[in-house]
């Protein structure tokens, strides 16, 4: 056993606790996610730590139940893939999944740009997943529909971001992507990230609004990379 | 359907079912949560909700952020639902563990706010309690006749230091600095007490 899974070992029952630092279960995960073992021990210390926190149950505000129940039906679901590791016929989901999320998260940061294969590996997918989520679950998240097979666009004012999320979405034409633009209030368009469906057809994105007065957000087929101005077919629409 | 509703009444009175059905329950509720049913998530906080916002409550204390990150977990619940996989574990399991970590990222945020103040010198004493009244407070709180039970057979330092852990979110290196003992010995304490608890509820659930 090396040193690092005799690590991992001792540190699960800290880990199933949430008793560890970032770096300690980073190193877990990696573990867990190997050893078939380790995974059914943290698996069983779980529900012991779930027995340990169902005994402090405790009765929670009436107004509770409303508030969450009404966000949720304001709030889309995640699509149940990711966090898998890759099986062998799909070989290439994974990384280029990956890929387009990348560069969707970088050039929502950097504007228009150049991003693709900038960076590279699950973590920064996982991000901004996160991201989303974030922007998801805002208490002001203001959910809209994009016709973009079941798709959703959540704004956030106080987090000053949109992200779009969803499933079914049909592939732009070859060689091109869709791209997010936002409608300023004289009527000019500024551009936002790009993005294509992965295979399954779930597309994710996040863009920064830059606390413009949006007036309402476009998507455009753009060629590769996206354009500055909008130049393509407009394929869904939201005005606020 | 009908069966399953008459076992979730159960469950929100809180009466005598069995662990295990109540479990299951959960997990099928999840599992329909996950395909977007919305009165499958409703019943699912009705019998969750309670679990969610008592962990919460423990380990941050007040009622206003316990709600907060309460309610903001069991919306990340309904996100997430579809990824939940009943073959890695119960999804009460999922559900709770999840709110343990949210409430322990929250007060280890707070605590980095504090920290922060403190060092520009805004605040000026922390508010943490001596550990022997965080022992005391805590017994209170762990009602459960089973967990009371389980956790008289451990010893006082593994008690001790599985409290520290769940209930205050010490990572095993905050914790061995604060019993003063050595970092392995906080890890086995906290290890040895965990694994004894699940050998104990194991053999009777
Ligand atoms: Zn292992």
């Amino acid at each position: 056993m090396s040193h690092l899974e005799h690590q991992a070992h001792t540190l699960l029952a800290a880990y199933v606790l949430d008793a560890v630092d970032r770096d300690e279960r980073a190193a877990v995960d990696a573990h867990l996610a190997e050893c078939a073992d380790c995974r059914a021990d943290a698996a069983a210390l779980r529900e012991t730590v779930a027995d340990l926190a169902e005994a402090d149950a405790e009765a929670p505000p009436r107004a509770m139940r409303d508030a969450v129940l009404g966000r949720v039906a304001q709030t889309p679901q995640l699509p149940p893939t990711v966090s898998q590791a890759p099986s062998s016929a799909p070989a290439r989901r994974r990384p280029r999944r990956t890929a387009w999320l990348v560069a969707a998260a970088a050039v929502a940061v950097t504007g228009i740009g150049a991003a693709w294969g900038a960076l590279g590996g699950d973590s920064a997918s996982r991000t901004l997943e996160r991201d989303v989520i974030a922007v998801a679950s805002a208490p002001d998240a203001h959910t809209m529909e994009l016709a973009l097979g079941d798709s959703h666009l959540v704004m956030s004012d106080r987090m000053d971001e949109v992200a779009v999320m969803g499933h079914a979405a049909p592939m732009p034409a070859h060689g091109m992507e869709y791209q997010l633009w936002f409608v300023l209030q004289d009527g000019s368009y500024m551009a936002g990230p790009t993005f294509v469906p992965d295979d399954d057809g779930d597309v994710m994105t996040l863009a920064d609004l830059h606390d413009e007065t949006i007036m309402g957000f476009t998507v455009t087929e753009e060629p590769m990379g996206g354009s500055e101005a909008p130049t393509g077919d407009m394929v869904a629409e939201v005005s606020l | 359907m009908a069966d399953e509703r008459r076992r979730l009444h159960v469950v929100r009175d809180g009466a005598a079912s069995s662990p295990h059905d109540r479990s299951r329950a959960l997990d099928s509720l999840l599992t329909r949560a996950g395909r977007g049913d919305e009165q499958a998530f409703a019943d699912l906080y009705d019998a969750a909700a309670g679990a969610v916002y008592g962990v919460a409550l423990r380990v941050l204390r007040s009622p206003a952020l316990a709600e907060e990150v309460a309610q903001d977990v069991l919306v990340e619940v309904w996100q997430h639902a579809a990824r939940f996989d009943p073959a890695t574990g119960s999804a009460r399991a999922w559900i709770v563990t999840m709110a343990h970590r949210r409430a322990i990222d929250r007060v280890r945020s707070e605590q980095a706010h504090a920290d922060r103040l403190r060092r520009h010198g805004h605040l000026f004493e922390a508010s943490a309690p001596e550990p022997d009244d965080i022992v005391d407070v805590s017994y209170r709180a762990w009602r459960a006749e089973r967990v009371r039970d389980g956790l008289s057979r451990l010893s006082d330092k593994q008690r001790e230091a599985l409290e520290l852990a769940f209930t205050k979110g010490y990572t095993h290196t905050e914790l061995a600095r604060s019993l003063g003992v050595p970092l392995g010995t906080a890890k086995a304490r906290v290890r040895d007490g965990l694994m004894k608890l699940r050998d104990l509820w194991e053999e009777s659930p």
